[in-house]
């Protein structure tokens, strides 16, 4: 008996640790993109065939002295996209709804943008992955 | 929407019928076959079984309490004009031209104005009386029957008319009842056709802003893949921690 300990420790190869490094920073960045709102229409608006049976449906009534109703008192006018699809999208409902939590919540908002990039400047976020404190030891190089 | 696509639909209140139809379906007032017949041209499919079946509940109902009495003067008047009182004026006619000849008889007789030709003359124009009596009365009788046959006949004619009005306008409303269904239905497909337009556009967009997060699965896949071959791979080192004893020995070979 020496008195003395041997360990052996195992080391990844050096192209795994970078491919390994390369991906969690590309990863980082990534994660810094945030939401991205979609501001092209979600639901299609009621075709010239649908407002014609609707008309025809007004008419019924009204032959037979019953109420009408008009559509357009219910839903807004379609907005006319791309090739003509005429449709309704909810991003105006979307920013409204973030507008609203900036008024009412600014903190926590602001907190939530931190994480992220600033969508219109690009700006990196105070609290972005990547601005992170990093205390762990490296063994190699980072790739990047 | 509605009110764009038909500009002439008066929207909300209790009406929507198209300024250009002129018409508006009353159904306190029974409409007349005439105001039925021109209106219906122009109308819509709905407006032609809300006036039939206004026109055919209001005859109807006008049966329910209805006799045929009420019709049969509309035969009675024109028969007792051109007819019986036709009737007695021929016999009129003949009783003049009667007392004509027992006046020219009595003249010839030199009796004119005598007791014989008074009662000759009375006797004639009573003949005649009776007969213009009798005849008033069988052509009055035949009148009555003629007129109440003739008014009967036109209430069932009038009530079975009804009853096809009611059908025609049961046609007319699943006339265009079917066609706005029809609308509703091809409507539909169009508007299906325009969603799926949107939703294959929203999925490239999704696979556009998605982009980024699908490389890194990619990535994440083939690190994941790797720690077995990369442990095969791996080097190992060897670390040595010498103990006391050690350090012993190496004082005492010193």
């Amino acid at each position: 008996m020496s008195g003395g300990s041997k360990s052996t420790q195992k080391n990844l190869p050096k192209f795994y640790e970078e491919d390994l490094q390369q991906g969690l920073g590309f990863a980082q960045d990534v994660a810094a993109v945030g939401y991205t709102p979609y501001y092209g229409p979600d639901v299609a608006a009621f075709s010239p065939m649908q407002n014609a049976s609707f008309d025809s449906t007004n008419m019924m009534a009204g032959a037979f002295n019953m109420p009408t109703a008009d559509p357009s008192n219910y839903m807004p006018e379609p907005t006319t996209f791309a090739n003509g699809i005429q449709g309704y999208s909810s991003a105006p409902l979307f920013n409204e709804a973030v507008d609203a939590l900036a008024t009412n919540r600014p903190g926590q908002k602001d907190y939530i943008d931190s994480f992220f990039v600033d969508p219109v400047t690009g700006a990196p976020g105070a609290n972005q992955p990547s601005a992170q404190p990093v205390n762990y030891e490296m063994t190699a190089k980072r790739g990047k | 929407m509605a009110g764009a696509a038909n500009p002439e639909m008066v929207q909300g209140g209790g009406s929507s019928i198209p300024a250009q139809m002129g018409y508006t379906p009353d159904l306190q007032q029974s409409p007349s076959a005439s105001r039925y017949s021109q209106a219906s041209t122009s109308m819509d499919p709905f407006q032609q079984a809300s006036l039939a079946q206004a026109a055919a509940m209001s005859r109807v109902g006008q049966g329910l309490t209805g006799t045929a009495a009420s019709g049969m003067a509309n035969y009675q008047n024109p028969y007792e004009d051109q007819v019986v009182q036709a009737a007695l004026r021929d016999v009129s006619n003949q009783a003049a031209m009667g007392m004509n000849q027992v006046n020219s008889q009595a003249h010839q007789a030199r009796a004119f104005g005598g007791a014989r030709h008074g009662i000759q003359g009375a006797e004639t124009l009573k003949g005649f009386n009776q007969q213009a009596l009798d005849t008033a009365a069988r052509l009055r009788q035949q009148g009555f029957t003629t007129a109440l046959g003739a008014s009967q006949a036109d209430m069932a004619t009038q009530l079975g008319a009804a009853g096809q009005l009611a059908g025609l306008g049961q046609q007319a409303f699943n006339y265009g009842k079917d066609i706005q269904n029809q609308q509703m239905v091809q409507g539909a497909l169009q508007q299906q056709l325009s969603q799926a337009l949107i939703d294959a556009a929203k999925g490239q967009y999704e696979g556009y802003t998605g982009a980024p997060s699908n490389a890194l699965q990619q990535i994440i896949s083939a690190l994941a893949g790797a720690p077995s071959s990369a442990g095969q791979l791996a080097g190992e080192t060897e670390k040595y921690q010498p103990g006391l004893f050690n350090f012993l020995q190496v004082a005492a070979s010193a």
